[in-house]
């Protein structure tokens, strides 16, 4: 067999691509935690290495060669699913939304490269549907002096001054040795046996829960945060809604930089952001009763940026050429923000990407780019169409003389 | 950036060569790394003469010219030894002097590493030339006069894909061409022959480009040449002072010397899939053609050599040889200091869309621009392919605006129509797919088999095609003569089907039923056609029921 | 920016936009009538194009195109030696038919061949050129034949009258493809990757 030109290739391989991506969510990740604790570094490893052990698993199952885990794509997903999911989660909910990730999403239907949604966003849903409890309240543990009276979960609707006690209460959790303890118990509930002090461990876990200031504006309405959200933040305040903000232009600043080592295209994070942005300038109506939120709070308050940039842009299971993914990003942008508002899921990336990924098979049919020398973006190839059934009659030999053979 | 980058550039360019324009952008396209600096550093030298020369009998695309010699003759340099059977065929001239040896098939360069037939020439060292003959006044010339000039020089196109000049030639004299191209662009890494050519010869060239102009009438003539490439800008600079000839600076990358990206970075206009450069009032030659033209021309040389690019990691002195036609691959490599230890893989042309050598028996030909004896680092072997994460990196680089990932997921599929409609027969072939592509898959590969297995199935389906049209002829010819014989055999005025012919065997009810309703049937018929056309005789009713014969 | 939900603007565009839509649907389904009414074509002339042309008979009948309409009329798919099983596929997916093996009735399944008349031996009896079902064998009484070999579809109708046995049947092998797709990734259905 003849090797076939091209000799020379570009040393970048999948592996670098996906070490890249993972590299470029450090920044957020970092931001995160200095804001939340250290509940999603937990998650991140918990996720991380049950990835690596089912990616490994179902290859060995598929017999594949364990070299395709070099390719670390396991470990974008589970880092992303990490971030998706409530810092200091339970481990069963870790491990089941790696599960569903990894072998029910990717490797069922045919490992990488095959699977038509995007695995983690995937995992994510099928746990928002599961277990919605778990998945909507965002376990804070906080030092023991910050957590006596607040006993607030964000999924029962609490009564506006219940609510405005917790914002108050809400100092945020520091990152000392303790912590980590708490971070870690509140992961992995049966370490507590290990503790002298199990009493104080156990109070501690459902100490504080809070929200995306998202869920908190959906919840609350017209409460304190509307203002701190319509007359801008105070960066440094260690608020909530401030690591919401930091966070998100960490991921923002972190795009911007793939976008720059060309792994992403502008096109989808740019098309979903201008969505989001004019759709909320559209029905954002200041001072009025409406729940809308301002544009600010719908690019900056919740996921929006590392959806844009991180999650939407998973190339598998994205639409391909160009104007595809404009219309891929317009439909999720869309999405987000109907589903936000309108719909009754809280933050709504993983939905809409999902609501995106059914039509990037359709967008890849449709949107093709015109063909360098031909008017459509469809060639004449060399007019042979054998294997098409309704194109056949182009086999029709002196049509006459068989009439007349035939009669 | 890279518009800033670039505008830059362009300024100091300006400056420096006087360059008039500044080429269109073209789609896609990649920047690969272009080893060429290596080979760049001594002069072109001319080679000693290799003791066997084997001189394929057709090197360009077309067909093969016929000997015109036979083993035992002495052939002096400069003599005709091949003649040119059509237009697409080339007058091969011996390349030095030395007695015919044999003619008989040896591998060549092409893809197919088939045998091809060969002159062998046992070259004596004398390198004895035809008597000579004085140089022509070109200027004095007709076109009419300087056309066969060209055409009898035995030149093909030396770029690369090897397309006959005789044939280009006519084409373009049969249209109205107002801009000749000279394509200087040498996108692919490794190749530095058109570089260092220019850079020597730019004097040679810049006629040869006028030569060629005059030849084909062409208003306009324009070098079309890289940015990177400063010094052979700076020497066709200095050179084109006298000349109405131009200079268009292209975009450093790939493709950027590919026959429809030149056109649009000098026109700036798309050159549609179904035309060829001539129908847009283009003609496009290479350099080294037209340098080859100067020759034939002003020297009355026809061509015996060309320049070619020897390097790669395994040669100690790579550098650019006058190489003779038909001097074996591995008589240059000895004379570049081949490390064997080293030599992994043999490549002619670029390291992009080269072919693999296998046998480095098979001798130089007049579109073999590069001979690189590549060490195991340049071209390490290849690696399994991992699967398509559809990144698109592909569909970015790619200049024909293809969906490489769509094309590989239905080559795989063996879908004829997708892979016609997203546009296989486009494709170029390039490579930038493949060199960018993180899965490091072969997608070239892939088109190639996916274009010949169509090109295959569209020959089976042709000749069913003409079968089934001989089949038809074959029934209508056997009906005609039937329907001719069967007044004279059957005068008896009922037409109805004899007893013979009648099925004499068992009696079955369902076939008596059948009969007598084909009875019933065939006289309804002949009423009807006997009412429909009184005059004319009544045409006799074929006894035969089945028609379908 | 302005709230501009439930301005006459922000309904002028909407309108706008759906007018525009319900303009491109309409195109689009007259686009899409005009290319059926091109397709359509007789299901005879469909079954025929996607019979091998050999015209050998094997199947019962004089030719491809006979058989053709013996199927459109219910015969069954599977009578087609030179075809194989490519052919009785691609019919059962015309056709929407079961798809059977090929009849063993009917031979079994031929490779790419050709005739070849040994020349000296040939009497020049004709016999082969009444037989042969394309006319690709030429020659006169009494003067040797021979066989237009890009004519000849192999059906070796002429090897039986030939009075002398001078006509050989030469297998042409599979066609050699330069350049083959790498083994790897085979597969095209999702799932089927397992």
């Amino acid at each position: 067999m003849i090797n076939s030109s091209p000799f020379q290739h570009r040393e970048q391989s999948i592996g670098d691509i996906m070490s890249l991506v993972i590299m470029a969510c450090i920044p957020g990740i970092c931001m995160s935690t200095w804001f939340f604790g250290y509940g999603l570094i937990i998650n991140i490893v918990l996720a991380a290495c049950c990835a690596l052990a089912f990616e490994a698993a179902a290859l060995l199952l598929r017999s594949r060669s364990l070299m395709q885990l070099k390719d670390n794509s396991a470990l974008l997903t589970a880092v992303l699913f990490a971030i998706a999911i409530p810092p200091g989660s339970p481990w069963w909910l870790v491990v089941t939304g790696i599960f569903v990730a990894i072998v029910l999403v990717k490797h069922l239907y045919g490992g990488l490269g095959q699977n038509p949604f995007n695995p983690a966003m995937t995992a994510y849903v099928f746990l928002l549907l599961a277990f919605p409890l778990d998945m909507t309240s965002w376990h804070v543990p906080v030092p023991l002096e910050g957590a006596v009276g607040s006993t607030v979960l964000s999924n029962s609707l609490p009564n506006l001054s219940g609510f405005d006690n917790a914002i108050a209460s809400s100092s945020m959790s520091s990152l000392g040795w303790q912590s980590l303890k708490l971070s870690l118990l509140a992961t992995l509930p049966f370490l507590s046996a290990f503790y002298e002090n199990p009493e104080t461990a156990v109070e501690l876990i459902d100490g504080m829960a809070m929200a995306t200031p998202l869920i908190e504006y959906k919840m609350a309405g017209k409460s304190a945060l509307l203002a701190s959200w319509d007359s801008g933040l105070n960066i440094f305040s260690r608020q909530s809604e401030t690591a919401w903000e930091m966070a998100n232009i960490s991921y923002l600043v972190a795009g911007l930089y793939l976008l720059y080592k060309g792994i992403i295209s502008w096109h989808i994070p740019l098309s979903i952001v201008v969505t989001v942005l004019i759709i909320s300038s559209l029905f954002y109506a200041p001072g009025s009763s409406s729940v809308f939120g301002t544009p600010y709070l719908h690019l900056f308050g919740s996921a929006t940026m590392i959806g844009a940039f991180f999650i939407a842009t998973d190339p598998v299971s994205a639409a391909t050429s160009k104007s595809g993914k404009i219309i891929y990003g317009i439909l999720i942008g869309c999405a987000i923000y109907s589903i936000r508002v309108w719909g009754s899921y809280l933050d709504s990336i993983a939905l809409a990407v999902l609501f995106g990924n059914f039509f990037a098979p359709l967008l890849d049919h449709y949107c093709r780019p015109r063909i360098y020398g031909h008017k459509k973006h469809t060639s004449d190839g060399l007019g042979f169409r054998k294997k098409t059934l309704p194109l056949l009659g182009k086999l029709r030999v002196e049509k006459s003389k068989a009439e007349e053979i035939e009669s | 950036m890279r518009l800033f980058r670039n505008m830059f550039a362009n300024s100091k360019l300006r400056k420096m060569a006087g360059v008039q324009s500044i080429a269109h952008s073209t789609p896609g396209g990649i920047t690969p790394h272009l080893h060429k600096s290596r080979s760049l550093r001594s002069k072109i030298m001319a080679i000693p003469i290799p003791p066997h020369l084997l001189i394929p009998l057709q090197q360009q695309q077309g067909t093969a010219s016929a000997a015109c010699v036979k083993a035992g003759d002495r052939v002096l340099k400069y003599q005709k030894i091949a003649d040119a059977t059509d237009s697409t065929s080339l007058d091969i001239y011996a390349p030095s002097s030395g007695v015919v040896s044999m003619i008989q098939n040896h591998t060549t360069i092409n893809p197919a590493e088939k045998e091809q037939l060969c002159i062998f020439i046992d070259t004596d060292g004398k390198d004895e030339e035809l008597a000579e003959i004085d140089a022509i006044e070109w200027q004095t010339l007709t076109r009419e006069e300087l056309l066969p000039v060209i055409r009898n020089a035995g030149i093909c196109g030396m770029g690369g894909a090897g397309f006959p000049l005789p044939k280009k030639m006519e084409t373009s004299s049969n249209r109205e061409i107002h801009t000749l191209i000279v394509n200087a662009a040498e996108c692919e890494p490794f190749i530095t022959a058109d570089q260092a050519l220019i850079r020597e010869r730019s004097e040679a060239v810049i006629q040869g480009a006028e030569i060629l102009q005059y030849a084909i009438n062409a208003k306009h003539c324009v070098i079309a040449i890289e940015r990177s490439k400063g010094d052979a800008i700076a020497a066709l600079s200095k050179s084109i002072s006298h000349s109405s000839v131009e200079i268009v600076i292209l975009d450093d990358k790939y493709p950027a010397g590919g026959e429809r990206q030149v056109i649009q970075a000098v026109s700036g206009k798309e050159l549609q899939a179904n035309k060829l450069p001539a129908d847009a009032g283009i003609h496009l030659q290479n350099v080294g053609s037209v340098y080859a033209v100067y020759r034939a021309v002003a020297e009355s040389k026809p061509c015996i050599s060309r320049i070619t690019t020897l390097t790669g990691e395994a040669l100690q002195t790579p550098k650019n040889f006058e190489a003779l036609i038909g001097t074996p691959v591995s008589f240059l490599f000895d004379l570049c200091g081949i490390d064997k230890k080293n030599h992994a893989k043999t490549v002619v042309g670029g390291s992009l869309m080269g072919i693999e050598l296998m046998d480095t028996s098979a001798p130089v030909m007049q579109s073999s621009n590069c001979l690189i004896a590549g060490s195991l680092a340049e071209f390490p072997d290849t690696i399994p392919e991992q699967p398509c994460i559809r990144c698109g990196f592909c569909a970015e680089a790619c200049p024909a605006g293809l969906l490489p990932q769509q094309l590989l997921s239905y080559s795989r599929s063996e879908d004829a129509q997708q892979l016609e409609d997203h546009g296989l027969f486009d494709c170029i072939e390039c490579g930038a797919c493949s060199y960018v592509c993180p899965s490091k898959i072969p997608l070239v590969q892939y088109y190639r088999n996916s274009k010949e297995q169509l090109a295959l199935s569209q020959e089976v389906f042709d000749t069913s095609k003409g079968w089934q049209a001989r089949f038809q002829d074959h029934q209508y010819r056997i009906k005609k003569l039937k329907d001719e014989a069967e007044p004279r055999t059957a005068i008896k005025p009922a037409n109805i089907p004899s007893a013979e012919e009648k099925p004499q065997g068992t009696f079955s009810k369902d076939q008596a039923i059948l009969d007598v309703a084909a009875a019933v049937s065939r006289v309804k018929a002949r009423r009807k056609n006997v009412i429909a056309s009184s005059e004319s005789p009544a045409k006799p009713i074929q006894a035969d029921g089945e028609a379908e014969t | 920016m302005l709230p501009l939900v439930g301005t006459i603007y922000f309904q002028s565009l909407m309108a706008l936009i759906a007018v525009l839509l319900i303009m491109r649907v309409i195109y689009l389904m007259r686009q899409f009538w005009l290319q059926s009414l091109s397709r359509q074509h007789s299901i005879v002339d469909q079954i025929n194009a996607l019979l091998p042309q050999t015209q050998c008979g094997r199947c019962g009948h004089l030719g491809c195109r006979p058989y053709a309409k013996a199927i459109s009329l219910g015969e069954r798919i599977n009578k087609c030696p030179p075809g194989g099983d490519e052919t009785i596929t691609n019919l059962s997916l015309l056709l929407n038919e079961h798809r059977h093996s090929l009849d063993p009735a009917h031979g079994e399944v031929l490779q790419r061949a050709v005739v070849v008349i040994r020349e000296d031996e040939c009497i020049g009896c004709t016999k082969c050129i009444q037989a042969c079902p394309v006319d690709a064998i030429l020659g006169g009484p009494k003067l040797m034949h021979t066989v237009i070999e890009s004519e000849c579809t192999a059906c070796d109708l002429c090897i039986e009258p030939c009075p002398v046995d001078c006509i050989d049947l030469i297998q042409l092998g599979e066609p050699e493809l330069l350049w083959r797709a790498p083994e790897a990734g085979k597969t095209t259905l999702i799932g089927s990757n397992l």
